[in-house]
Order: C-alpha cells, then structure tokens, then sequence
C-alpha cells in the first residue's frame, strides 16, 4: 500500500468511527427519551356545569386547576403551577389573588405577577363543552385571560 | 504449624515487619496499601496541614456505600411502594432506622466534608504547579457529590423529597436553549413522577457512584505522582519559590536531557530521562524528614476511618432520619425548600430564576475550574497571596450567608423570618 492509499483509507476510517461512534451516542440519548409518556392526560372532562359553584373557584388538586363560574361571563380554567418553580399556587378568596408558598409569587386575578420572582402570568386553559355536555379542559391549549365559556 | 506459615508467606510474601525492607515490602506487595509509597514526609502527615479532610470524606462514601446497599435490600423505586419501604424501614426491619439515619447523615456530612477539604486545598495553596489537573478532577467530584446527595434526597417519596426535587429540577430548565429538554430527560416525563423516581434511583445506586469511584481512583493516583501531598506552609522557605519540573514537559530550570540512542541497545525510562522528577525538589534535610508509610501514614488514617465511623453511629444513634407524609402533588407545604445545599441558590432563585438558578452557579463552576490557571502566582506562602485569600474567604463566606438565609430565615411564603420569631403556617 503506498503512502496515498494509506491516507485516504486511514481518513475514510477515521471518518467512518466518528460517524459510528456519533451515531450511536445519538442513539443512545434518544433511548433516554420516553416515546410513550405514562402520565395522567392533557386533556380531560372535569364534570357537568351544574356541579360548579358561582363566585370562589373550584380547585381540583390532581390536576392542578382552578375552575371559575362567573354568573354573566361563564366558565375560566387557570393553572395552579407557579411559573416560577412549579409550586402548587392558592386562591385566597379575600383578596381575590393567588399566591404561591414557595418564593412568594403573588398574582392578580387575571393571572398577571403583581409580585415575586415568578418570570410570567399563570396559565388559561381552553375549556370546551363535549356532546354529552361536560366540561373539557386541555392543558395543551394556553388561552388569553379573558377567555370564557358561556353555558 | 510449618504449612499454616507457608500459606501465610505465600498470600503476604514480605519479610517481617520489624525491618525496613518488610515496611516498605508491605506497601510495595499489596495493591491497595499502594496509595502510598514505601515513605513519605512526616511533617505532611500532620493534622493541621490536611485535617484529613479528603480521607474523611472518602471514608464517608465508603459508609454510603455499605449502608446504601444494606438498604436497597429493602427499596423499591416506584411511588407509592417507595414510600412503604421507608415506612417499613422505620417501624419494622431489624436496625432499618439506624441504617437509613447512618447513610442520611453521612450523605450531608460528605457534602460538608467535601467542601472544606476543597477550602483546605486552597488554603495552603495545594492547586498549584503540578497539582492543577487534581483541583480540576477535584471540582468534579465536588459536582458528583452535591448531585449524589440530590438524586438520593427525591428516594424516599416524602413531601420533603417531592417538592425539593420539583423546585430543584425546574431551576435546570431556565437554562437557556436546552434546559426545559434536559429536565424532561433527568425526570422522564414533564413532571416529577415514577419515571422520575425510576430515573434517580438508577442515577444514585449506579452512574454516580460508579462516576465517583473512578474519578476517585484518579485522584489519589495523582496525589501520588503529584509528589505526594504539598508541604505544609510552614515548611516553605521563604523568598524562594519551590522549582518544579515536569516530565515531557521541560522548564527553563532544568531542562531535559536524553542520552545519545544506540541502535543496539533499548533504554528504560530510567536511563533516558535525566531531567528533575515531577514533584516538588526537597533539599537533604528535608529528605531526612520521611517515614515509613506503615504505620506512620497508615496508622493515622486508620484513626480517620475510626473517628468518621464512630462520629457517624454516633449521630445517627440519637437522631434519626427525617420522613414526612407521602409525597402529595396537590398540596405544596409551605414554605417549600430544597435540600439545604441548595438553598444559597433558591434564595438567590427567589431574586431572579435565571441569573440566580443558572448564570450564578455556572460562573460559580467556572471560577472554580479555572482557579489553577488563573492563579499565576506560583507562591504557596500566604503572605504572598492576600488577594487570593480574601477572593476566596469572600466566595466562602456569600455561600454561608446565602445557605443560613435560605435554611432559618425564610418561613411561610419565603417571607423573611427570623427563626427565633414563631409563625402559624397555613394561613390559606
Ligand atoms: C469525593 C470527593 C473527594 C475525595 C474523596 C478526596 C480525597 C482526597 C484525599 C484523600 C487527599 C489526600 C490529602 C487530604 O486528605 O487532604 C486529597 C488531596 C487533594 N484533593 Fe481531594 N478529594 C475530593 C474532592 C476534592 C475537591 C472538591 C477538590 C478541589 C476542588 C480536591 C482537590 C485536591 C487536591 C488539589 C489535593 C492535593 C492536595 C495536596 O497535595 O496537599 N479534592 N483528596
Ligand atoms: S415556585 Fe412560586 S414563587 Fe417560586
């Protein structure tokens, strides 16, 4: 073999290793990544209209949601995950805001950061009616603050 | 009598230990006393140079180890079963709170241990020429370590454990760019649930320790051909700064020679490298100054190892384990804390999240790493190395302050409290 033919099968080699040991690096992160995720829906019907109350939210603890029912303007869903750092946020009825125990994130009615460290407002859900006349809530659809369901 | 000897000789094949050669045949035949070598310098024995901090916390991971596997006979990493099995550790096995408190216990005094013997290497100056690369090796270990204790801390499935590692993994994702993907990857899934729990478990019983174990081995193996252990700063002499010489990599001061190769005749590192030896040069008297390794070195460290176990048993006989209720997703408590390693950074987080839970203690690691390069003054007297000194007190002393901060002085709402003021929690 002469000093060429070395170097060029040499580089094709050393070409081929990098591209094998790439690829499987690349293959082995993607095993680390679940294609199936085991965990409790985005999108899910949380009971008929008539089992909400008017005036203080509702709050479902396992799905970290608060339901609103407001007499003229309807049905509002708002996330109980603080942006901040994910803590479980509470209503507090009397001054009408939600406040988060962890690092003291406060936010308005509408979900806005009124204080804190949390970076943005809470999240709105899309709420819809299903046929058999549900509520559904998808956690995948973030909707503006002033999104409601009339029933 | 004459077989029972020949057995004995055959597994230990040194001379008597009462001479010289059977001392130093006893490091040199048995791979693990090989730490040392044959001697060492008896002044760098001394307490007051090491505080044998960097055997303490090696022997604090050689309890986690025991206890830690003495414990998995009894742990299943899925909720809400985790949470039995410390349930049934705690009332029911034989000896299961006094395992788990031994290895809860020295899990945090490792994380201690660990950080002043990084404050003792800086100290008397020990990361300088040519023990740079072992500070680096050693920042890691230092990273190994807080996460070992941070995949361990989520294991029993308290509300403790949950919501430490729900704050704790989502300061990672601010990061920008990929910190939201590299959270999803740590707990496999988009919340801290079983993949979660299955994810840390084989991080703490497997990766890390396997991680730490090897880069261990490097360690003390560089310790050694660093040298050994740097002398004590008062053995410097002053005004003379110590001249050290690389193998491969020749100084100015002493460069390197290499004999004139004949064809026929292969040479041994020995014969061809004539240049200084990597470690720092002693003069005559100072070379007078070393010992056998056993028992002098042996001895002491055996002493450690005695101290660090029974200080341990100790501890975990008249405190137990912490475990609060089952992890509940709905119901954070308040106020919701990480573990106490972190709450310097949680307390920066409640500042800003991404300055505080990303920028600061990247720089922080950064820093760190970089301090042997960075620090050109090749002086390892103190008094030649004020600003350094002061630099680093500074860095040590905001870390304490920030950990004291997070841990008594923040209560319901991260409201800043002091700790002697008593507050009812739970106002909602
Ligand atoms: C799992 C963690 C660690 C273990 C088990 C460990 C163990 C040791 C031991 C047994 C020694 C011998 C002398 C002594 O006891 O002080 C040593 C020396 C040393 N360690 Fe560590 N260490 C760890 C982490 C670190 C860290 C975090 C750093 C620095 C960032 C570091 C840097 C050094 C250096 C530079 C030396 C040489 C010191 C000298 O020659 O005086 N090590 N280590
Ligand atoms: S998690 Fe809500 S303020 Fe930090």
């Amino acid at each position: 073999m002469n000093r060429r033919a070395f170097l060029n099968w040499g580089t094709a080699g050393l070409v081929a290793l990098c591209a094998g040991v790439g690829v499987s690096l690349g293959a082995v992160l993607r095993f680390l990544v679940p294609s199936v995720f085991y965990e409790p829906p985005q999108s899910l019907k949380i009971g008929n209209p008539a089992d909400f109350p008017f005036g203080a939210p509702t709050f479902l603890a396992d799905e970290k949601i608060f339901v609103f029912r407001d007499r003229d303007k309807g049905f509002a869903v708002a996330s109980a995950v603080c942006t901040h750092l994910g803590c479980t946020v509470g209503y507090l009825q009397s001054d009408q805001r939600f406040h988060c125990p962890c690092h003291g994130s406060v936010f308005g009615a509408n979900g806005a950061v009124q204080h804190g460290p949390a970076p943005r407002a809470l999240n709105w859900f899309e709420v819809t009616l299903t046929r058999d006349g549900q509520l559904r809530v998808d956690k995948d659809k973030v909707v503006p603050s002033n999104y409601r369901l009339m029933v | 009598m004459n077989l029972i000897r020949e057995i004995w000789q055959s597994i230990v094949r040194r001379d008597p230990l009462s001479t010289d050669k059977g001392k130093s045949e006893l490091v040199f035949f048995n791979v693990w006393l090989h730490v040392h070598p044959a001697k060492v310098k008896k002044e760098n024995l001394r307490f007051k140079h090491t505080f044998y901090l960097g055997f303490i916390t090696f022997f604090l991971f050689v309890i986690l180890l025991t206890t830690g596997i003495a414990l998995m006979c009894y742990y299943r990493p899925f909720p809400p079963q985790a949470y039995q099995d410390m349930k049934d550790l705690q009332f029911v096995v034989f000896m299961g709170p006094f395992l788990r408190a031994m290895h809860r216990w020295a899990a945090h005094g490792m994380v201690i241990c660990v950080f002043l013997h990084m404050c003792r290497v800086f100290y008397t100056g020990s990361y300088k020429k040519p023990r740079q690369f072992n500070w680096v090796i050693g920042v890691f270990l230092l990273l190994l370590t807080l996460s070992l204790s941070f995949t361990g801390y989520l294991l029993p499935w308290d509300q403790l454990a949950y919501w430490a590692i729900t704050v704790g993994t989502n300061i990672g994702s601010y990061a920008p760019i990929v910190g939201g993907q590299l959270r999803e990857l740590l707990l496999g899934g988009h919340s801290v649930g079983e993949a979660a729990l299955l994810r840390f478990y084989v991080l703490h019983v497997a990766v890390l320790p396997t991680l730490i174990i090897l880069l261990t081995i490097v360690h003390f193996w560089r310790v050694r051909k660093d040298g050994g252990l740097s002398r004590p700063v008062w053995k410097l002499k002053p005004n003379k700064t110590e001249t050290l010489v690389t193998i491969g990599a020749p100084l100015e001061i002493a460069p390197l020679k290499t004999g004139p190769a004949s064809k026929d005749k292969t040479y041994g590192l020995m014969e061809v490298v004539t240049g200084k030896p990597i470690f720092e040069t002693v003069t005559p008297e100072e070379e007078e100054d070393a010992v056998f390794s056993y028992p002098y070195a042996f001895f002491r460290e055996a002493i450690a190892l005695m101290v660090t176990v029974t200080g341990i048993m100790a501890i975990s006989l008249f405190f137990h384990a912490p475990l609060e209720e089952l992890a509940n997703p709905a119901k954070t408590p308040n106020p919701a804390k990480a573990p106490w390693y972190f709450l310097g950074l949680q307390e920066l987080v409640s500042h800003s999240a991404l300055l505080g839970g990303v920028v600061a203690p990247a720089l922080m690691v950064i820093a760190l790493l970089a301090i042997p390069y960075f620090d050109r003054n090749p002086s390892r007297r103190p008094s030649d190395r004020k600003w350094a000194l002061w630099l680093f007190s500074i860095f040590v002393v905001a870390n304490l302050v920030l950990i004291v901060v997070g841990t008594f002085f923040r209560g319901p709402g991260w409201a800043l409290i002091p700790p002697w003021v008593h507050v009812v929690a739970g106002a909602e």
